[in-house]
C-alpha cells in the first residue's frame, strides 16, 4: 500500500513551503499527496452570522487556490485536492489524515523565522500538541529547495529518556521508504542536568551514543548506512548550530513525555531545536502507532 | 458566488465523501456546514447579537422621542412592518440566488448595472455610518464605565472632549478591524452568555424604572396610556415617517435570522422559528423599555427628560445613575458588551458586498481578495474600517450631536438600499408571481409594500432634513446636516460609479453579471 500524507495547504508562502517538502518527501518514497485546505466551519461563529453566498465564495476560491498549487506541483507525484470544514485549522488536518489512513501530516511551520529558520506559527503548534499522527514541519523556504534534491539523510534526535525506541522504529521506516542513511544524534550532554562535571558530561554522552548505536545497529538491516553524532553547547541551540546539515536532511524527535499515550506534545527541548534547524523537522508520537511511511 | 467554476484542469478534485467537489449539489459540503451548523438556540443568541438592543435603543429612543413623544411605543409595532415585509422578499432572494453581494448582486440581476451598483454603495454607506456610530457610543460607555468604577464622574466627561474621544475611538475601531480581519470569534457559550446578561440587564433596567415610578421617585412620572401604542396620535405626518426611518432602524439585521440557516440542518422550520422568537424577544424587550422609560422620566425637557436634547443621543448613559443608582454599571457593561459583538457582525457586511462588487468587476479587483490564512475578505475589511474612522473623526468634528445626526442619516440609508432591494425582488420574479398564491405573497405583496413604504420614507427624510432644525439641529450652510449628509453620500456615490465606470466598463455592460429574472 502507497503511503498518503496529508498536506495542510494555505494559498501563501507556508502552504507553499509545506507543498514543496511534501513533494520532495513523496517523490522519495512514492507516497500519495493528499492537499487539504481546511476552511472554518459555520458552528464556530458565535457572533458572526453565516452567509450562504460567502460560504460557496469560499469554497469556490479555495478550489481554485487548489487547482493553481497543484498546476504547479510534479506531474509524477499522485495526489488529490480536498475542501474539508472544520473548526480549526489543525483539527481538520488530523480528522483528514484519520479519514485518509495517512501516515504524516506536512504543514509550513514558519511564521516570520529570521533567517530560514523556523518559529512555530499558531496552526503548526495547535497540531504539535494534539496530533497522533506524525506531524512534519518545512521551515521558510522550503519552497525555494528542488524537489531532486530529495531526502538525502535522516537524523534522529534522541534523548536518554524512554521513548528512544518508538523513534528508532521511526527512523527505521523511514530510512527504508526513502532510501537515505540515518544519523543517530545524541542530545544526553545536553539533556543532563546543568552545573554537572564537563569530564563527567562527556563520559555519560559518549557512553550513550555508543549504546544508542549499539541499539540501532540491531535493528537495522545489515548494509544500512548509519552513523553517529552526539551534539555539543552549552544549550540546545549552540549544539544544533554547531552541527552540520545537507539540504535534503530531515530530523526526527520525538514528542514530550508529558505527552497522552499516541499524541504528540512538543518538548521543550524539540521546541528549540525547531528554531535553530535550518531543515524540515518531523515530530512522531511517543508510542509510535507503527504507520510512519510504511 | 452563483457562478462556480467546475473543477478546472489539473489533478482531479477528488474526495472520499463526493458532496465536497459537487458544486450541482449547490456547492455547500453535507460534511462541511450543515454538520455542524448553528441550532435554534444559537440562530436566536446571533440574531440578538446583531441587533444589539442595549446598544440599538440607547442611539434611537431619544432622537424616536423627539420626533413622536409619547407614541414610540405605537412607532416601534409599525416600524417592523416593512422591516418584515421586506425581510421576505429578501429570503426570497437569497434563497434564488445566494450571493455575498446580496443588495448589490440582486439589484444589478434584476435593474441592471447602475441601480445595481448604488445598492451597493447603500448598503456599504449604511454600514459604515453605523459602525462609526457605535464605536461612538462604546467610547461614552468605556468612559462612563472608567467613571463608575472609579467612583470619579468627572471621568464620564473625559469622553466629551473631541480629540480623546476621536483617539479613544479609533483605537476601538482599530482592535474591531483586527478581530474582523482574523475571524476570532468568542465561544458560543460566551455568546450565550453575554447576550443573556445584556437582556438579563434592560430587563433588570425597565423594572427598576418602573418601580421607582410606582415609588414616586420618577424623575417626570407619567401616567401611561393606551394611546402610547397608537400610531394615528403622532402629530404630523413628517414626524410619523422620521420616527419610522428611526424603528427602521431598531430592528436593522434581524433579517440574519431568517436567511442564515437556509440550507443547513435539514430543517426548514428552525431559521423561522429562530426569526420570530427573535422579533419577539426584541419588540417586547423594546416596549418594555420604550414604556418604563417614559414613564419614568416623561418626553420633558427637564435635566433627565427624553425630550432634553442633551441626553437624546445617548439616553442610557445618562438614566442609568438615577435608576440604578449604583448597578448601572451594569447597563455600561451590557451596551458596552454588546456593541463590541454588534461592531464584529456589523463590520462582516460592507466587507461581503465589496469583496461581490471586487470579484464581479464593479470595483478595484484588489476587494476581491480573501486572506488565504483567515479567509476572510482582508483588503474589504480593512478598507471599510479606515472608511469609518476617517468618516468619524470628521462628523465629530464637524457635528455637536454626531451620534444622534449619523443615527438619522443611517435610518435614511437603510430606506434606500433596502427599498432598491425590496423592488428587485419584486421585478427579478415577475415571470412567477401567479404561479402560486405563496408567491403572490412572498414575491409580489410582501416585497412591494414594503418597498413603497420605504421609499415614501426616504423621500419624507430627505426633503424633511433639509430643515435646518431637522434632527439634532445641526446645519452646515443653513441646510440640515443630516440632508447635506445624505446627498454627499449618495451623490458621492454616483461619483465613484462614473469614474468605475470609465476605469471597468465591462461591468456596466452588464458582461460580468448580467440581468435575469426568475422563470420557473
Amino acid at each position: 500500500m502507497t503511503a498518503r500524507f496529508v498536506v495542510g495547504y494555505t494559498a501563501n508562502e507556508h502552504g507553499a513551503d509545506a507543498l514543496a517538502f511534501a513533494t520532495r518527501l513523496a517523490i522519495a518514497s512514492e507516497a500519495q499527496l493528499d492537499v487539504v485546505m481546511v476552511l472554518p466551519s459555520e458552528a464556530r461563529s458565535s457572533t458572526v452570522p453565516s452567509d450562504i453566498g460567502y460560504e460557496r465564495h469560499l469554497k469556490a476560491r479555495s478550489r481554485a487556490w487548489l487547482t493553481e498549487a497543484s498546476k504547479g506541483l510534479d506531474p509524477e507525484v499522485a495526489q488529490s485536492l480536498h475542501v474539508r470544514y472544520a473548526e480549526s485549522f489543525a483539527e481538520g488536518l488530523i480528522a483528514a489524515a484519520h479519514e485518509f489512513g495517512a501516515s504524516l501530516i506536512i504543514v509550513g511551520a514558519a511564521r516570520g523565522g529570521i533567517l530560514g529558520r523556523s518559529r512555530i506559527g499558531s496552526v503548526a503548534n495547535e497540531l504539535l500538541h494534539s496530533s497522533d499522527v506524525p506531524v512534519a514541519l518545512a521551515p521558510s523556504g522550503s519552497r525555494e529547495l528542488a524537489a531532486s534534491v530529495g531526502v538525502s539523510r535522516i537524523t534522529a534526535a534522541v534523548g536518554s529518556r524512554p521513548g528512544a525506541s518508538a523513534l528508532l522504529d521511526a527512523a527505521v521506516r523511514l530510512s527504508k521508504a526513502m532510501h537515505a542513511p540515518v544519523r543517530l544524534l545524541s542530545l544526553v550532554s545536553i539533556d543532563l542536568p546543568a552545573g554537572m562535571d564537563e569530564g563527567l558530561a562527556e563520559l555519560t554522552s559518549t557512553a550513550h551514543a555508543d549504546e544508542v548505536l549499539a541499539t540501532a545497529r540491531r535493528e537495522l538491516p545489515a548494509g544500512t548506512d548509519v552513523t553517529v553524532a552526539v551534539a555539543t553547547g552549552d544549550s540546545i541551540e549552540a549544539a544544533v548550530r554547531s552541527l552540520d546539515w545537507h539540504q535534503g536532511e530531515v530530523v526526527l524527535v520525538a514528542s514530550s513525555r508529558l505527552a497522552r499515550p499516541h499524541h504528540l506534545f512538543l518538548g521543550s527541548t524539540a521546541s528549540k531545536m525547531i528554531r535553530e534547524l535550518p531543515v524540515p523537522m518531523i515530530v512522531v508520537p511517543r508510542t509510535s502507532t507503527g504507520k510512519t511511511a510504511s | 458566488m452563483t457562478n462556480e467554476p467546475g473543477a478546472a484542469s489539473g489533478a482531479p478534485l477528488t474526495s472520499a465523501s463526493a458532496a465536497v467537489d459537487a458544486p450541482e449539489q449547490g456547492g455547500i459540503s453535507k460534511k462541511g456546514l450543515s454538520a455542524g451548523s448553528v441550532g435554534l438556540i444559537g440562530a436566536i443568541v446571533i440574531g440578538i447579537s446583531c441587533i444589539a438592543p442595549a446598544y440599538t435603543l440607547t442611539a434611537a429612543l431619544g432622537p424616536t422621542v423627539s420626533e413622536v413623544g409619547v407614541q414610540v411605543p405605537a412607532i416601534i409595532l409599525v416600524g417592523f412592518i416593512p422591516m418584515l415585509l421586506v425581510a421576505l422578499g429578501y429570503r426570497e432572494l437569497n434563497k434564488r440566488m445566494p450571493d455575498s453581494g446580496t443588495s448589490f448582486t440582486w439589484a444589478t440581476r434584476a435593474f441592471g448595472p447602475w441601480v445595481g451598483w448604488m445598492a451597493g454603495w447603500g448598503l456599504i454607506a449604511a454600514t459604515i455610518l453605523v459602525l462609526s456610530n457605535l464605536a461612538g457610543i462604546a467610547v461614552d460607555f468605556l468612559f462612563l464605565l472608567i467613571a463608575q468604577v472609579s467612583g470619579n464622574p468627572e471621568i464620564a466627561d473625559i469622553a466629551m472632549n473631541p480629540f480623546i474621544n476621536v483617539a479613544v475611538c479609533l483605537l476601538f475601531m482599530l482592535g474591531a478591524t483586527w478581530i474582523s480581519y482574523r475571524d476570532m470569534q468568542t465561544t458560543q457559550k460566551l455568546q450565550y452568555w453575554l447576550v443573556g446578561f445584556q437582556v438579563a440587564v434592560l430587563v433588570t433596567f425597565s423594572l427598576a424604572a418602573l418601580i421607582e415610578t410606582a415609588n414616586g421617585n420618577a424623575f417626570d412620572a407619567t401616567p401611561i396610556e393606551l394611546s402610547w401604542f397608537n400610531p394615528f396620535e403622532v402629530d404630523s405626518f413628517s414626524a410619523f415617517a422620521a420616527g419610522l426611518s428611526l424603528s427602521i432602524f431598531i430592528f436593522w439585521g434581524w433579517d440574519v435570522t431568517l436567511t442564515m440557516n437556509e440550507e443547513t440542518k435539514g430543517s426548514d422550520k428552525t431559521p423561522g422559528r429562530a426569526a420570530t422568537i427573535t422579533v419577539v424577544v426584541i419588540v417586547v424587550l423594546y416596549l418594555l423599555i420604550a414604556v418604563s422609560l417614559i414613564t419614568y422620566a416623561g418626553v420633558g425637557t427637564g435635566e433627565y427628560g427624553l425630550g432634553n436634547e442633551d441626553i437624546q443621543d445617548n439616553v442610557f448613559f445618562h438614566l442609568a445613575g438615577p435608576i440604578l443608582g449604583p448597578l448601572a454599571v451594569l447597563v455600561s457593561l451590557a451596551v458596552l458588551t454588546s456593541s463590541a459583538s454588534s461592531l464584529q457582525s456589523t463590520f462582516v457586511s460592507p466587507a461581503r458586498t465589496l469583496l461581490a462588487m471586487g470579484h464581479y468587476g464593479a470595483i478595484p479587483e484588489k476587494f476581491a481578495s480573501v486572506s488565504p490564512r483567515f479567509f476572510t475578505p482582508g483588503y474589504a475589511t480593512v478598507v471599510s474600517a479606515i472608511v469609518a474612522s476617517v468618516f468619524y473623526a470628521v462628523m465629530r468634528l464637524l457635528s455637536e450631536n454626531v451620534l444622534w445626526d449619523t443615527i438619522t442619516a443611517l435610518g435614511m440609508m437603510i430606506c434606500f438600499y433596502y427599498g432598491i432591494t425590496a423592488f428587485a425582488c419584486v421585478w427579478f420574479f415577475r415571470k412567477v408571481w401567479f404561479r402560486s398564491a405563496r408567491n403572490v405573497i412572498y414575491t409580489l405583496l410582501a416585497p412591494l409594500i414594503g418597498g413603497v413604504i420605504l421609499a415614501v420614507l426616504f423621500f419624507t427624510t430627505l426633503i424633511d432634513s433639509m430643515d435646518p432644525d431637522y434632527g439634532s439641529g445641526s446645519s452646515v450652510g443653513g441646510v440640515g446636516l443630516v440632508f447635506v449628509l445624505g446627498m454627499v453620500v449618495l451623490l458621492g456615490g454616483v461619483v465613484v460609479m462614473l469614474w468605475q465606470w470609465r476605469k471597468r466598463p465591462a461591468f456596466f455592460r452588464g458582461e460580468t453579471l448580467s440581468r435575469a429574472a426568475a422563470d420557473a
